[in-house]
């Protein structure tokens, strides 16, 4: 997958560039609305990352100008505003979804497989995680051809997962994704351990290998081999 | 007391005490009057008594002196001072007694002296000074009248721009971009105070919209760092040969990085549910959402062994969608959160109500302090904000939020 990120703040862009680097995905970044531009208009991108609050304007103007050129990229918006008038707007002028700012990487990943996946759509719409074959629009799963259920959450658990394999991901990204970030439930992950625990077990019982591994006092990781 | 009743009191105490005054003075003066050109006629007849006796050297006939009662009495003294003096006047046609003046003098007629006491009606002064007195209580009673109507009508009449300034500067809403208007700008001290206001207000308004858009600018710069710090945290994890304690270390950055962007994202939401600026309502179904939430924390709820159950029979309500999720969010986590071990939940819905009861390991919290900013209980991990939330959105709407603690059991009663 090929990125753009549109982010003034070199810490931030830094980041998410060596955090999206690595899966086998070509990063470019630039930290204006102008550079951005001149990006676009050379180069075919899969994916954008698009901060609204750009030094020189307005990110929306990268929305118009790629609906003007008629362009498909897909299109997410990483900003600091959280106001519903912002978001609609974005999402109104062809952005594919919206992500507010502070984000964990792993969030920011999930997101962009999601829209990538849900704009590259085709008639057989699987995921396919090597003997883990997942069914989108069904929400169902086989595992060497068989059958596998999995509760709402273990699913999307999984999703997460597969997105961020080979990353550690944080119970705080994990729980944020899980049950929406305004719960405060500090030092009581607890009940997560269950769930991922259930779904190791389900993935093992089914016959896939062993890909979640706890990383001590801190949180997960899907091992990608 | 109002400042008409003020104005009113002082003025009718200060009339009345000067018409009395007045009347009194005014009644003495008339009388005195009187009296002394009553007294002038009753000289000119004593003279002309004097000047009769002198010429025709006899006493004068009654009858020369038409109405006046004329007395002569022999007497020896030889000196006797003219006076006047108040006594009762026969009259001899009505046969009335009438009040009278009269005066006393001595005349020497062939070497005796006589006595003369001449006799006036006063009636007809006493009449003119009734008269008078009862024209004068008229001109009282009509000016304290007319006083009285000019106070409650005209001065309310006239205060009465004051008073839709008063109302509007009770109505006054600091986000609210409305000018203070005055009907009535004849009066010049109020069109002062009316101007006075606005530009005091348009003033108070202006430095209050800097600041919220200082802090509004201030929260959101905020959060750029916080993304900064949170994807550092998330790209230093990646290094799986850290040590365990500092592993540790970076989660107690992540707790307070989210505590941080919590507490903020919160603030920025309470400033737009003060200020109206959330606008998406439309009917839900509320009842359907408790379930979506319910079905959200589902595992949360699990994890403590909660009893939860739903009473749910209430109907639809215009509200927005966006902030009856985080009403719902913040009475149901804190019911999670504050939760015992095999606890329970009651969540009740009826078309008027929305009750959430849960059992606590805290005491009874206390009801007066309980939706101010930053009250927490001593072992909340939370921003101190969720509470109130919930009363600005409750406010917003104008439903009425009560806590209260009975038998275990938190209750959080909201009236539609």
């Amino acid at each position: 997958m090929k990125l753009l990120i549109i982010e003034d703040e070199q810490g931030l862009r830094e980041n998410i560039n060596a955090y999206f680097n690595e899966d086998g995905n070509i990063c470019e970044s630039c930290s204006d609305l102008n550079s951005a531009i001149n990006k676009l208009a050379i180069y075919n991108y899969d994916c954008v990352l698009l901060d609204i609050g750009l030094p020189d304007g307005e990110g929306f103007a990268v929305l118009d100008y790629l609906k003007a050129g008629m362009k498909n990229e897909t299109v997410i918006i990483i900003s600091a505003r959280s106001s519903l008038d912002d978001k609609i707007k974005g999402l109104n002028i062809g952005a594919d979804d919206y992500l507010t700012k502070p984000f964990h990487l792993a969030e920011l990943k999930a997101r962009v497989d999601a829209v990538f996946r849900r704009k590259t759509a085709n008639s057989n719409n699987n995921l396919v995680f090597h003997e883990i074959v997942i069914n989108l629009p069904g929400r169902t799963l086989e595992v060497n051809s068989t059958p596998l259920i999995l509760t709402r959450k273990e699913f999307d658990m999984l999703l997460y997962f597969i997105a961020n394999k080979g990353k550690v991901i944080s119970k705080n990204a994990l729980a944020e994704h899980l049950w929406g970030d305004e719960i405060d439930m500090h030092n009581n992950f607890d009940f997560i351990y269950t769930h991922i625990k259930n779904l190791r077990k389900k993935l093992l019982d089914a016959g896939a290998n062993d890909y979640l591994k706890s990383v001590y006092g801190i949180g997960y990781k899907f091992n990608a081999e | 007391m109002k400042l008409a009743a003020h104005y009113n009191r002082a003025n009718i105490i200060i009339t009345v005490t000067v018409l009395i005054v007045g009347a009194i003075i005014y009644f003495f003066s008339i009388k005195y009057i009187a009296r002394t050109q009553l007294d002038r006629n009753l000289t000119e007849e004593i003279e002309e008594v004097e000047d009769y006796v002198k010429a025709n050297h006899q006493l004068p006939k009654q009858v020369d002196f038409d109405e006046d009662q004329t007395l002569f009495v022999k007497t020896d003294k030889k000196q006797i001072q003219r006076i006047f003096f108040d006594t009762t006047y026969i009259n001899p046609k009505e046969k009335r007694i009438e009040p009278g003046r009269a005066v006393s003098g001595l005349i020497r007629l062939r070497g005796l002296n006589y006595k003369v006491i001449i006799t006036v009606s006063r009636e007809s002064t006493e009449y003119l000074i009734q008269f008078i007195a009862i024209i004068t209580l008229g001109l009282v009673i009509g000016l304290l009248l007319i006083l009285f109507l000019t106070n409650r009508y005209v001065l309310n009449g006239l205060w009465k721009p004051f008073y839709d300034l008063l109302h509007q500067i009770k109505a006054f809403n600091i986000s609210e971009d409305k000018s203070f208007r005055m009907n009535n700008n004849k009066v010049n001290e109020f069109a002062e105070l009316s101007v006075a206001i606005d530009t005091m207000s348009s003033r108070v308004r202006y430095d209050y919209q800097n600041l919220k858009h200082f802090t509004d600018n201030a929260s959101h710069e905020m959060l750029t760092p916080l993304a900064v710090i949170t994807s550092k945290l998330d790209t230093l994890i990646q290094n799986e040969s850290l040590p365990p304690d500092i592993y540790e270390q970076i989660d107690d950055i992540y707790a307070a990085a989210g505590k941080l962007s919590r507490l903020n994202q919160t603030l920025l939401l309470l400033t737009k549910i003060e200020n109206n600026l959330i606008e998406d309502n439309e009917f839900l179904d509320i009842g359907a959402l408790i379930s979506a939430k319910h079905k959200q924390f589902q595992e949360l709820i699990l994890a403590k062994n909660i009893q939860c159950t739903e009473n749910l029979n209430g109907g639809r309500l215009l509200v927005s969608k966006y902030l009856m999720d985080i009403l719902l969010n913040n009475l149901l986590s804190n019911a999670i959160r504050h939760n015992i071990n095999l606890g329970k939940i009651l969540i009740t819905l009826t078309d008027r109500q929305l009750i959430f009861n849960n059992t606590s390991s805290s005491d009874p919290l206390n009801a007066n302090t309980i939706f101010e900013r930053f009250q927490k209980g001593n072992k909340s991990e939370g921003t101190g904000l969720g509470l109130t939330i919930v009363q600005n959105i409750c406010r917003l709407y104008d439903w009425n939020i009560l806590y209260n603690y009975k038998d275990d059991f938190h209750t959080f009663q909201i009236t539609f």
